[in-house]
């Protein structure tokens, strides 16, 4: 009989935390607009995100293209079609690899920051120390952190799209023998802003995925060390798999 | 605030925490829950509060079911002060997250009642002591005038000079802001120290009340053995 009901136990609460979060987004939405707004502390979490992510999405953005460049180079020169590399490289990252990439490295990098720092407030009681000054942990903790992110990833795209496309022209120029001029003239005049645009509207749907479900893995997280523990793996874990699904179905509305 | 519980009922899921729960906290005197670890004080507490929903009975505040929270506030069992926020923003937290700039004075003044030192206003939290939190946390309580003051084991995890020290402030606090008080915890000296009346609370059950000057006379064979540290 137990077996029989761990079983049923495992879809109730699935469904169960998938009813969870859908309130809790939908409780976003209604404190969004609720007068109460921290305007200084969104300002500041805007900044310090921004601040502590230019290295990694900088590294993420100059290394994704130099591999790119190499990659395609193998691929296109067996039919003689090198010269599409420019073309490729700025339409990958426009379009695929800036928002998922910058994605994947955001949600490592700021929704696990986020996940562990809720958590520990919750852990420490700190989530009830709000509640008791009369203080409503949504206008507070959540809206700054999933405005922020949600506004600073369409600037990181666009980063990681300029440093990709400059690692691709580097490579292209110094290692493959490409003329420069030839380069960035096939790179701007291929480029459409749709493509660009794509992107972006990607990154703005991931960075609100990433910061609410890192908000919601925070505030909804288990006591004690292991519940910070889980709460930081479980953001990081179920952003990802979101982005990963989420570029799918953006892809084909944008296709 | 007169505070009145009739028979309180609380569950978690299938875990019945509160059962049956009749007590009252009279105005401006310090009742103090005693009870074992995980009987049910701290939610009973936080329900006062309103903090936690529940599931049946009934709670007057001066004889109305609904009260605004402003009028009560808390004392965390470590404090929970705000770690990216320096003492005296967390002694003003309203205040502060609202861009409100003039409340200098009113932290400096609290931070004398509480005996903290001038030198910790610019402070963080993780700069200062176990002891030193308490105070920040009372301090914090305190800058709202509130007409009910909740303490979650106030001494925990303090050495018996700081906990007598604590004590001492707690009193001295109660009564010269005329404020109800409503603390929990496991430390009888503490309890026959600072509190009015008791209520010892076992398995989410009231097993004992009385005088807190007489809690050493008490007959209650679980709260006996509560008292003298024998197992139940």
């Amino acid at each position: 009989m137990k077996f029989i009901e761990s079983i049923g136990e495992v879809p109730i609460k699935f469904f169960s935390n998938l009813g969870k979060f859908i309130l809790f987004i939908l409780f976003f939405f209604k404190y969004l607009f609720k007068p109460k707004f921290y305007f200084k502390k969104n300002l500041t979490y805007f900044v310090n995100i921004f601040i502590s992510s230019i290295p990694i999405i900088s590294l993420t953005g100059i290394f994704s293209g130099m591999v790119l460049a190499l990659q395609s180079y193998t691929g296109f020169s067996r039919f003689s079609a090198e010269s599409a590399i420019p073309n490729i490289v700025v339409l990958t990252l426009t379009r695929e690899l800036g928002p998922v990439l910058t994605g994947l490295m955001i949600s490592a990098r700021v929704g696990s920051s986020i996940a562990a720092e809720i958590a520990t407030m919750r852990v420490t009681e700190q989530i009830d120390a709000l509640k008791t000054l009369n203080t409503n942990y949504y206008n507070y903790l959540v809206t700054p952190r999933v405005l922020s992110l949600t506004l600073a990833l369409p600037v990181f795209v666009t980063l990681v799209d300029f440093i990709g496309v400059m690692g691709g022209y580097l490579v292209s120029i110094h290692r493959l023998g490409f003329n420069d001029n030839l380069y960035l003239l096939n790179t701007i005049e291929f480029l459409n802003l749709a493509d660009y645009l794509s992107g972006i509207y990607k990154a703005i749907s991931f960075g609100f995925i990433i910061s609410i479900v890192s908000c919601y893995c925070g505030l909804f997280s288990d006591k004690g060390a292991f519940g910070v523990g889980s709460a930081t793996t479980n953001a990081v874990v179920i952003s990802s798999i979101l982005i990963l699904s989420s570029n799918y179905f953006l892809t084909e509305l944008f296709f | 605030m007169k505070i009145e519980i009739k028979n309180l009922c609380k569950k978690f899921d299938n875990n019945i925490v509160l059962k049956d729960i009749s007590l009252t906290i009279e105005k401006n005197k310090s009742t103090i829950i005693l009870g074992q670890s995980g009987c049910g004080k701290s939610v009973l507490i936080k329900t006062l509060y309103q903090l936690f929903n529940f599931d049946s009975g009934t709670i007057l505040y001066d004889g109305r079911n609904y009260v605004d929270i402003d009028k009560f506030s808390m004392l965390f069992q470590y404090g929970a002060l705000f770690d990216s926020l320096k003492i005296s923003e967390n002694i003003a937290f309203t205040d502060f997250i609202n861009n409100k700039s003039n409340f200098d004075k009113k932290v400096l003044s609290l931070m004398s009642d509480v005996g903290l030192d001038k030198s910790t206003y610019g402070k963080y939290p993780s700069e200062i002591s176990g002891g030193m939190k308490k105070r920040v946390g009372l301090a914090r309580a305190l800058y709202k005038n509130p007409k009910v003051i909740f303490l979650d084991e106030p001494t925990t995890g303090l050495d018996p000079i700081n906990s007598d020290k604590i004590n001492e402030l707690i009193l001295k606090v109660i009564s010269k802001r005329k404020i109800t008080a409503v603390s929990i915890t496991h430390d009888i000296k503490s309890a026959i120290k600072t509190g009015d009346n008791y209520y010892f609370i076992h398995n989410g059950v009231i097993q004992d009340k009385g005088d807190c000057k007489k809690i050493l006379k008490t007959k209650n064979k679980i709260f006996k053995k509560f008292i003298t540290g024998a197992r139940y």
